[in-house]
């Protein structure tokens, strides 16, 4: 197979180029086609994104998570932090929870709770399917679309803002980016960065049902975002 | 398994699917209900972006330019890739593809495979490929696991089931998974969630598409809003993904303006509720995720598109299913009509193309060319211009089988001929009335306004059409003798 495969490529790049060379024949009768890449067009949106920024990054993320299912609450302190997260998880009713390791279940976890906190690391699949709540922080925030950035190099958020029904994730205000494209330009997917990026708008969502918008079919129904605005 | 294939089935098939569509009246109210749907929200979804059409210029740019260097661009995708630990493998057609795939999940004993929504995995019939070998596959998409296990082929490439009622949902799932019947919409997506919950943990192997291929990074981005991509992508250890050649764009910060364009195009959503964005494999040995990630790079005749600027836009088309909606004779008929994967007027396009002029021919005719498509397209294909070149072809294709050829280009050119001269034409109307009135009489004017059946020379016009009557007086007729009149009172204005 790899001798047929490894022949595969050539024989594809072969005929890509000899096409490609067919094609620059057919290219003088053809009105030409822009000729920039892309990146000289002016990029889009620039007066709305100037008209949307005197608006506050936050106020403008918190509108568009909730446009989209979510809700967020804005705190002061880790203290803050913690109590608003054992409001959530009790509110819902969980019973157990999870978080990505030790340090944030330290921070985040309130004792009086009453609630089972455990960490990711040495959990089975089993288990982590009949967990309540996955917590987890996020990287970035990005307040165009009110959208939730994740990044494997920072923390093992993929099953955990995933597979349990409700995922609370707590958020530095200072981290919300004004664009998608300001998000992008802040990863690092290189060899010390991360393999998996996750770009997360609000609870899992289907209409695959006579287009009946059915919220939570395969990730979590509900999402919360606690965002800490720091005071100092 | 199921009946799909890339190649249409042949336009007596399409007949009879357009004819079975058109009489069905639940078919029509979804579909009529999802067209109109997805268009409203696109609409309002585009108004949220300050110049669309700025980005559709832009986006257009960006594909133009990977096209006409897609070699170097390729090379240097699998080069990062594989830089960052994925394994990239090259597919020539739809059968390298299906062994590629299958004999990664046979090396590594795969009972099962979970599958995301991917049309590629449908075009080379990957599922049918992977049960000859024993291996299980499950669709996780919710859509598209009730027609798979409906037998059916999807009839929207967003919602692939608009074609059943929740009721018939619940007959299924009660037929197929022995759960009681229940109609709510809720509680059927729950009945999914945990027979998928099951099927996921199971799996050792998980396929799934890619929306783009970023050159510089070797980075794929899925799209999605249930996350049976991300379960697909992060459960089994091995994660295999299909990516047509043409996927490929060259920068990590063009994924910009396609991340607007696509949903908005698509569902009309500012964003879709989860973007995977994976680059390699995990990079400690403790960390989450697959240990493996195979890149299947798929041609099935792609390559051939790059060989004219015009057929090479076929390749710019991102899936987002905006022409589908936009389209009157989908609006009418829905996908399975088509008899291919890829349905509605970009499905026109590129299956001609990618299966041959020979095999489905017929489609480039299954528009009215009204240019709605090219209208939402948000990277400006302009499929109106492709469908008139592959009837084009089409016609070439068939004449020196048929001669029927010779007779076509004999009556375009006396048209031409009477179209472009005055007395002609004049003389060629009122031998047309002369014949009408006869025709009135005979009862050949079906109904009022339209002739619904010409002569048999030309009956292959009306077949599909009606002709508007010519008007019993032509204006110019009524022009000359009005002008006659207003002189004989003396021309006042």
């Amino acid at each position: 197979m790899t001798a047929r495969t490894s022949s595969a490529r050539e024989d594809i790049l072969r005929a890509v180029r000899e096409n490609l060379a067919a094609s620059s024949h057919h290219e003088r009768h053809v009105q030409a086609e822009a000729r920039h890449d892309g990146r000289t067009l002016p990029l889009a949106s620039a007066t709305a994104q100037r008209l949307e920024q005197s608006r506050s990054l936050v106020a403008r993320f918190s509108e568009r998570l909730e446009a989209a299912g979510g809700t967020c609450v804005t705190v002061t302190s880790r203290q803050e932090a913690a109590s608003a997260i054992a409001a959530i998880l009790i509110e819902a009713g969980v019973r157990r929870t999870a978080a990505p390791d030790a340090a944030l279940v330290a921070q985040l976890s309130p004792a009086s709770a009453g609630i089972e906190w455990s960490t990711l690391d040495g959990m089975s699949r089993d288990q982590l399917f009949h967990c309540d709540a996955g917590v987890t922080s996020a990287q970035w925030g990005i307040a165009e679309t009110g959208t939730l950035v994740l990044e494997s190099a920072a923390e093992k958020h993929r099953l955990l803002s995933l597979v349990p029904p409700l995922h609370v994730a707590v958020l530095r205000a200072d981290r919300i980016c004004d664009s998608i494209g300001d998000a992008l330009a802040r990863l690092n997917v290189g060899a010390n960065g991360s393999a998996a990026v996750t770009f997360i708008t609000g609870p899992s969502r289907t209409s695959d049902i006579e287009l009946t918008l059915t919220i939570g079919v395969h990730g979590p129904g509900a999402l919360h975002v606690v965002l800490v605005e720091s005071t100092a | 398994m199921t009946g799909t294939t890339l190649h249409s089935t042949g336009p007596r098939a399409f007949e009879a699917g357009a004819r079975n569509a058109v009489a069905d009246v639940q078919l029509r109210g979804a579909l009529r209900k999802a067209t109109a749907l997805f268009g409203e929200r696109r609409r309002e979804a585009l108004a949220t972006v300050a110049d669309w059409d700025g980005d559709r210029e832009r986006a257009r740019a960006i594909k133009d330019e990977t096209l006409r260097h897609l070699d170097r661009y390729l090379e240097q995708f699998s080069a990062n890739a594989e830089r960052a630990g994925a394994r990239v493998h090259w597919a020539r057609d739809g059968r390298d593809a299906c062994e590629i795939i299958s004999g990664i999940a046979r090396e590594r004993q795969a009972r099962s495979v979970v599958k995301s929504k991917s049309m590629a995995t449908e075009e080379i019939h990957l599922n049918a490929a992977l049960a000859s070998h024993g291996i299980d596959v499950v669709e996780t998409d919710l859509g598209e696991y009730i027609i798979q296990l409906a037998g059916e082929t999807p009839s929207h490439i967003v919602v692939p089931a608009i074609h059943k009622t929740a009721s018939q949902v619940s007959e299924l799932f009660a037929e197929k998974l022995g759960v009681a019947r229940v109609t709510d919409t809720s509680a059927l997506t729950r009945i999914a969630r945990d027979t998928l919950r099951a099927k996921f943990a199971a799996a050792h192997v998980g396929v799934s598409g890619v929306n783009f291929g970023v050159a510089e990074t070797g980075t794929i981005l899925i799209l999605e809003n249930e996350g049976n991509a991300r379960l697909t992508t992060s459960l089994p250890r091995t994660h295999v993904a299909l990516m047509g050649i043409e996927k490929v764009i060259p920068r990590f910060e063009d994924l910009e303006v396609f991340l607007r364009l696509l949903p908005r195009s698509g569902t009309g959503q500012r964003i879709t509720t989860y973007q995977s964005l994976l680059t390699g494999v995990k990079r400690r040995p403790d960390d989450e995720g697959p240990d493996e990630l195979h890149i299947v790079l798929l041609d099935n005749g792609r390559s051939r598109l790059l060989s004219h600027p015009l057929t090479r836009q076929s390749l710019m088309c991102i899936r987002c299913g905006a022409c589908l909606n936009a389209c009157p004779v989908y609006q009418q008929i829905g996908g399975h009509a088509y008899g291919s994967v890829y349905p509605g007027p970009i499905g026109a396009v590129i299956t001609p193309q990618l299966a041959g002029i020979h095999q489905a021919g017929h489609l480039p005719y299954a528009s009215t060319l009204c240019g709605a498509c090219r209208e939402v397209c948000p990277v400006k294909i302009d499929i109106p211009a492709l469908l008139l070149h592959l009837r084009a072809r089409s016609v070439e294709a068939q004449a020196p089988r048929k001669g029927g050829g010779v007779r076509e280009r004999l009556a375009f050119r006396l048209y031409a001929l009477v179209m472009s001269r005055p007395s002609l034409f004049r003389g060629a109307t009122n031998v047309g009335r002369a014949v009408q009135r006869m025709a009135g009489v005979r009862g050949l004017v079906r109904r009022p306004g339209a002739i619904g059946r010409l002569t048999p020379l030309l009956g292959a016009w009306t077949a599909w059409r009606d002709l508007r009557p010519l008007a019993p007086r032509s204006f110019r007729d009524q022009w000359n003798a009005r002008a006659w009149k207003s002189a004989e009172r003396g021309g006042e204005a």
